[in-house]
């Protein structure tokens, strides 16, 4: 795979600014202040609810979740937030696979009331039809209910970023408009396992900010540069990045498409996603130091060592449920503990 | 048939289209207008259109996504398909280059493993340049290798396996695997209808073509979204089968569009399904 950029529009080495195609125009972005060295050092806050549904109070549960993350509403008033559920292949015969549209109601009345201009975006890996992404997952009669606006992630116009993360060949990557000018991002994935990777969280999730129109329908491109390395390289390009998981409904077994249903009622949130995932892992029992991407993201993008983490909320340990993941050697070694049952 | 009419309206007037209507011109859904302004017997309004893509060809015969977005370079076949229904003779030039680039690029072919139902070591045509061989680009490349009489062409026939080897055993297809470590997955609508078109006329001793044709039959209904309802229709249309609903479910889809976001690539799409497949098939 070729490590030229993956345009004829030459890459910039802008790091805080982004380019978009054939427009001109430049448009602000905001950008952690924090360096690496910093980063490698730096603790995380994770929020864990438990016992939640999605016709509960969700709202209150994803409020006090970003505050207590450390999350500062006032820094969110004026600002272009950017909702990014996961809908890689829904299915109306598997709402466990997708983002439950409560969870996206819910967060999108979170950063309305602190005064953030919300959008709901998604590129959704396996479905060229965007509409059917949105239908089969219920999706599209929140957005209407709501009246909240949808960014096809897939087909906008793009804008070129550079790699910030140098652990792929790619060059830099096309982030479509939606995400190019939102100041942040917010993952909202399912809790699930992953056949090739173990886990698929907050991280993984961001591959749907990458559209297809550019890489493929699946995203083809990102699959031959590397899956842990993508994913780590996505999210240390993006913009400022926060994660509120919908661990109520989860998959187990073979994910993200085809596992089975584990209910778990949990919603976990934090301004670090790569904490995030990591305390994931941990609920899963599964040892998130053996997650390629975590691995890569440990120290770098931030902690996935639990002495690292402060859990506010509910303490994992109590409420970690072991996750059947595939009998397959490159799955084994996610394993924390020995006999647990294997798909 | 007034929603059509007012579609094929408001394309004569504009049919260099985005996927958005404040969106910048792109390929595929500009291409989509020529043919269906074609299809409906509007063949000079498409010029603007066909005459566009050529300003989007790249020196080795490729057209990108988008004017200034020269890679990937998926929608070639689309622009042949444009280029060829409106006058070939007119855009021959065009369409050679075009036509060598397409028969020049290969999907990556992988080694075979366990892990993939499918055989990976097919090559038919590529999302992005360097990546696997999927359903939807290779189905699109065969409809231009077809359309410009290469049906025999190796490339074709080698795609044509391609397709059939991505049929799911009960019926139909998605993105192009079938089963992913042990499991089967399950098939979708637009990708269905996209491989039928390209699978028309064929041969298959298996009878994916025929249980494809089934499923895609069951699958499609008045709910079916706007893209995946016209490249359905069209799809079973290639096969000789139009469903009586078909009329009415694309007009509802049509208002959909049009109440929601407006899409001009969906609009076209669905003016092109309710004219048929003509376009997009080579002449009986």
């Amino acid at each position: 795979m070729s490590s030229k950029p993956f345009s004829s529009v030459p890459p910039s080495r802008i790091s805080r600014r982004v380019l978009l195609a054939g427009a001109g125009l430049v448009a602000a972005g905001i950008v952690g202040t924090r360096t690496v060295r910093q980063w490698m050092k730096q603790r995380a806050s994770v929020f864990v609810a438990k016992n939640q549904t999605y016709g509960g109070q969700l709202v209150q549960t994803i409020r006090d979740g970003l505050i207590a993350s450390g999350i500062d509403a006032a820094t969110l008033k004026g600002k272009k937030v950017l909702l990014k559920p996961n809908m890689v292949e829904p299915s109306r015969e598997a709402p466990h696979m997708t983002t439950h549209p409560a969870i996206i109601l819910a967060a999108a009345e979170v950063f309305r009331g602190f005064g953030a201009s919300v959008t709901v975006g998604e590129g959704p890996g396996h479905v060229r039809d965007t509409d059917m992404a949105l239908a089969e997952s219920g999706v599209q009669d929140a957005l209407d209910s709501s009246k909240l606006p949808f960014a096809d992630l897939n087909y906008q116009e793009v804008a070129w970023v550079e790699n910030r993360g140098h652990a792929s060949k790619l060059v830099g990557f096309w982030f479509p408009r939606g995400a190019a000018e939102a100041d942040v991002v917010v993952s909202l994935p399912k809790m699930k396992t992953h056949h090739w990777v173990g886990v698929t969280a907050a991280m993984k999730n961001l591959y749907g900010v990458i559209p297809g129109i550019k890489y493929g329908w699946p995203k083809n491109v990102l699959h031959h540069n590397g899956i842990p390395e993508t994913v780590f390289d996505i999210n240390a390009s993006l913009p400022r990045t926060i994660a509120i998981v919908d661990g109520i409904d989860c998959m187990e077994g073979d994910g993200p498409i085809m596992g089975t249903k584990k209910k778990m009622g949990l919603v976990v949130i934090g301004a670090n996603p790569a904490a995030v995932d990591a305390t994931i892992c941990r609920l899963m029992d599964l040892d998130p130091a053996q997650v390629p991407y975590l691995q890569l993201a440990g120290g770098r993008l931030g902690p996935i060592d639990d002495g690292l983490i402060s859990q506010h909320g509910e303490k994992w340990q109590p409420l970690a449920s072991p996750f059947k993941i595939l009998d397959k050697p490159h799955l084994q070694r996610l394993r924390t503990h020995k006999g647990v049952l294997v798909t | 048939m007034g929603w059509l009419e007012n579609i094929l309206d408001t394309l004569s007037t504009k049919p260099v289209i985005g996927y958005a209507p404040d969106a910048a011109p792109a390929t595929e859904p500009t291409a989509l207008a020529a043919l269906a302004l074609i299809a409906h017997d509007r063949q000079p309004k498409a010029k603007p259109a066909t005459d566009s893509l050529t300003s989007i060809q790249s020196p080795d015969g490729s057209v990108g996504v988008r004017q200034k977005e020269l890679e990937p370079q998926w929608p070639t076949s689309l622009a042949v398909l444009a280029w060829q229904a409106y006058d070939k003779q007119a855009y021959a030039t065009n369409i050679d280059r075009a036509v060598s680039w397409i028969l020049e690029v290969k999907g990556k072919a992988m080694e075979q493993t366990s892990d993939m139902g499918h055989n990976t070591t097919l090559v038919g045509w590529s999302w992005a340049d360097g990546t696997h061989s999927w359903i939807e680009p290779t189905a699109f490349h065969v409809l231009a290798l077809k359309v410009t009489g290469r049906s025999e062409h190796p490339r074709t026939r080698e795609a044509i396996t391609l397709l059939l080897d991505r049929q799911l055993p009960s019926g139909g297809c998605n993105y192009g695997n079938t089963s992913v470590l042990g499991q089967m997955l399950r098939p979708h609508v637009q990708p269905t209808g996209i491989a039928l078109l390209a699978l028309a006329k064929e041969q298959d001793q298996g009878n994916r073509i025929a249980k494809s044709v089934a499923w895609l039959r069951k699958a499609l209904s008045k709910e079916t979204t706007p893209a995946s309802l016209a490249w359905g229709a069209l799809g079973l249309a290639a096969h000789g089968v139009t469903l009586p609903d078909a009329p009415e479910w694309l007009e509802t889809a049509a208002k959909r569009v049009q109440s929601h976001d407006n899409s001009p690539h969906k609009l076209a799409l669905l003016a092109l399904a309710a004219a048929g497949p003509r376009p997009l098939t080579p002449d009986p």
